[in-house]
């Protein structure tokens, strides 16, 4: 679920900005950062945690839109190479930036009361952290369907996925709708990262681990499909579990096979609109 | 030309040892660059996999030498050859892909090649990787491998030349140019781009060869996605459009990681500011800037 979520920021920025950005592992980085940061500042208040997971991503979104008014802007009409290069420019800055502002160290966060405990389902025991973040997943995914679907907003930012020339002619600010879903997508990746702090140990090069995934969960689902995503995530998940099961020495493998099989059966993924390349 | 040879024949008498290795990488790089700077630069394919193919040069000649006690030659010469054989089979599923979705594809070929190096402990060694591979004696100092790769630098870098100003690099830049058009007088889009791609393998199999026997060792990293970075940036930098452009880009490329990684630890984010500035006002690279400059020195000469 939490590949879910930073998975479908790339595929919403993706979709509507048509650009791959590779810097997103890097935005979840700086969620994930920022979250153990504010945390640690915030100690002397009780609920530092959820504090911080509601200000860290605020943050990194602030950062998304900054990022996007002063660079993206500039390339969206020319070769998608330079955005490439551009995105991993990116890495490179906010991974040093990390690294100068906190260190290189590994850090941790423990479970974050009242979800620190683990709970009896089905004769299985899960930590309900976990189950927490499913329940966050599915409300994200609602949430984004009826944020586009019944909102205005929503329905200004997939017109301008489906022709940005027209809507630009209808009056509507392009530019600026672009840099509201991109600080939305970044958003998604910085709170996917601060939700992530206490399962995964904080450190730097944590993107570089997620980055990869997202691309399969992304292509498999098909670029640009929000609904994709979410399928793309499933897929992936229990693909992992049952390649650990069956062919542990492979089981990072079949990620890269299912997405080769994807890219050369069906480009545009399972859930995507077949377009023109 | 003539000029850039020599300087670098007449190097290793002026620089020391250290320094004969950077040169080393440089012409390494290079090779690897124009290799991949053939796809990108001439056909228009980004490729985001050239590490798993330069990969598989390195492993083959490493494999060769020390399970199968190969002669050097043998091994040398099979890098190339298996790198070509397997581009044959990735490329040929993904130039049936255009612009993301070919660059998404060979991404995910070189990393599942990254995977089975990584995984195929019994073959590879893993992470690990395979260290003291041996020499012959006249290739063993550093400076005698330099010449080497020299030579064979020059060698693939002659045959390139050939290569992009015959009919078919004439062709690769027609495509590049407009797919359509292509295939409307007469050219087999697929067929040349397939073969653009597998000629671009011999070369990255061909650096990747020349890398195990420079270092001695290979690791699953040389397959690895930021190492096919690397390659793009450098040719990046020089400038895709241009013959030289990833030659130079190779040499400021390491000179830059020599010289920035010498006095801050912060390498990265010094180069990600190079390299945010190479984008956003020099798209052309090293090689297109100057030449546009002399091109219009000379219009204002005459």
């Amino acid at each position: 679920m939490l590949i879910y979520l930073i998975a479908v920021g790339l595929s919403l920025i993706f979709g509507t900005l048509r650009v791959l950005n590779l810097a997103h592992g890097a935005v979840y980085m700086l969620g994930a950062y920022l979250c153990v940061w504010l945390t640690s500042i915030l100690k002397p208040i009780p609920g530092m945690f959820w504090w911080a997971v509601v200000l860290g991503p605020f943050l990194v979104a602030l950062f998304g839109g900054l990022v996007e008014t002063v660079l993206l802007r500039r390339i969206y009409r020319w070769h998608f190479m330079y955005q490439f290069i551009l995105t991993f420019a990116l890495i490179l800055i906010i991974s040093d930036s990390v690294k100068l502002l906190w260190g290189g160290g590994f850090r941790s966060i423990t479970y974050p009361w009242p979800l620190n405990g683990t709970i009896k389902v089905a004769g299985g025991t899960f930590p309900l952290y976990n189950l927490f973040l499913v329940a966050v997943g599915v409300s994200i995914f609602f949430g984004l369907r009826a944020l586009l679907h019944f909102t205005r907003l929503g329905k200004i930012i997939r017109g301008v996925t489906y022709n940005r020339e027209i809507m630009s002619a209808l009056g509507e600010n392009v530019p600026a709708v672009y840099t509201e879903v991109f600080m939305l997508g970044c958003w998604l990746g910085g709170f996917g990262g601060a939700l992530a702090t206490p399962l995964v140990t904080v450190s730097l090069g944590m993107d570089m681990a997620v980055i990869i995934q997202c691309f399969i969960v992304v292509v498999i689902g098909g670029l640009g499909s929000l609904t994709g995503a979410f399928l793309g995530a499933i897929i992936l998940g229990l693909l992992d579990a049952f390649g650990i099961m069956v062919l542990p020495e492979l089981a990072l493998a079949f990620g890269f096979i299912l997405m080769a099989v994807v890219l050369i059966v069906r480009p545009y993924g399972l859930m995507g609109k077949r377009e023109y390349e | 030309m003539v000029v850039a040879v020599g300087l670098f024949a007449a190097m290793p008498t002026f620089v020391g040892i250290s320094w004969v290795s950077v040169l080393c990488e440089i012409l390494i790089l290079t090779v690897a660059a124009s290799g991949l700077n053939l796809v990108m630069g001439y056909t228009g394919m980004i490729s985001f996999g050239p590490a798993g193919l330069y990969a598989v040069g390195a492993y083959t000649t490493a494999i060769l030498i020390v399970r199968a006690n190969a002669p050097f030659g043998l091994a040398m010469i099979a890098g190339p050859i298996v790198a070509t054989v397997v581009s044959l089979i990735v490329g040929w599923f993904c130039v049936r892909r255009t612009a993301v979705y070919f660059a998404l594809l060979t991404l995910a070929f070189s990393e599942l090649i990254h995977i089975v190096i990584f995984k195929w402990y019994g073959l590879t060694k893993g992470d690990d990787g395979i260290v003291g591979i041996p020499l012959p004696g006249f290739l063993s100092s550093i400076e005698s491998y330099y010449y080497f790769t020299l030579a064979c630098t020059i060698v693939c870098l002659l045959a390139m030349w050939v290569i992009v100003n015959s009919a078919f690099g004439k062709a690769l830049q027609v495509i590049r140019e407009n797919p359509n058009r292509a295939e409307f007088i007469g050219i087999n889009v697929r067929r040349y781009q397939l073969l653009a791609f597998v000629i671009q393998g011999f070369f990255l199999g061909a650096a990747g060869s020349l890398l195990c026997g420079f270092s001695h060792s290979v690791f699953p990293t040389n397959a690895h996605w930021p190492k096919s970075i690397d390659m793009i940036i450098a040719c990046l930098l020089g400038g895709i459009y241009h013959f030289y452009g990833p030659f130079v880009g190779s040499a400021v490329y390491i000179l830059l990681d020599k010289v920035i990684t010498s006095f801050t630890e912060y390498w990265s984010l010094v180069f990600g500011v190079v390299l945010l500035i190479l984008v956003l006002f020099f798209r052309g690279g090293i090689v297109g800037f100057v030449s546009e400059r002399l091109s219009a020195a000379r219009r204002e000469g005459s």
